[in-house]
């Protein structure tokens, strides 16, 4: 898509791309931690 | 949409009670989930889950509801908006995914708790539960802090969604 005119080459600032880049490995880490198991309720 | 001043303190009396409340809220769950998971004594540690599970449904869930509905009203009301900058739209997006994340550790805290109601002590496969109790809401707790200091701070950033709408105003008040 393409920028607004004015609006900066640069995109997301910093601060925006260190957040997006934590929250995925947190996501991926909750997903793979309860694919194998560990967390739900359900009683094995 | 541009709210009353009347309406938007309100709504911003609500937001932060509710926040802030939220995280007082995960701090007590996370010291009855340390307690649940370290102390020898049994009545404590039943007595500790049995507490979470009224925590989580009667006070944490709630404030976590009226959190991000508070927060959407606050933020669709005034100039802020809620896709026009980065800190609001990170924000929205957090609190959605701590939400969700939230609602499905009721899982496992029923669990616990139903043990808890039933069993005298317990057993070594709930280890791994009672584990994930306290770095779940450790991680919550972090995480709400981090959510506080967006608002206080507010770091800079416009979304091309926000730089287009203000290009949009500017030209509509140019004469």
């Amino acid at each position: 898509m393409a920028n607004p005119p004015g609006y900066p080459d640069t995109g997301a600032p910093r601060w925006v791309r260190v957040f997006g880049i934590i929250a995925l490995v947190l996501i991926l880490l909750f997903v793979i931690l309860h694919l194998t198991g560990h967390g739900f309720g359900h009683m094995h | 949409m541009v709210m009353t001043p009347r309406l938007r303190k309100f709504m911003l009396t609500a937001h932060v009670t509710s926040s802030i409340g939220w995280f007082g809220a995960v701090a007590t769950f996370l010291a009855l989930a340390v307690a649940g998971l370290i102390s020898p004594k049994a009545h404590l540690v039943r007595a500790a889950y049995l507490a979470m599970e009224l925590t989580t449904w009667f006070v944490i869930v709630p404030l976590a509801l009226v959190s991000l509905l508070s927060g959407v009203v606050s933020s669709l009301g005034t100039r802020w908006g809620l896709f026009r900058y980065y800190w609001t739209l990170v924000k929205f997006l957090a609190t959605i995914v701590v939400t969700i994340v939230l609602l499905v550790h009721t899982q496992p805290i029923d669990l616990l708790a139903r043990v808890a109601a039933k069993a005298p002590v317990f057993t070594t496969d709930l280890h791994s539960r009672q584990l994930l109790m306290v770095l779940a809401s450790g991680a919550a707790l972090l995480a709400l802090l981090v959510l506080t200091a967006l608002s206080v701070y507010k770091p800079q950033g416009m979304t091309r969604y926000g730089w287009r709408k203000q290009h949009e105003q500017r030209a509509l008040s140019q004469p």
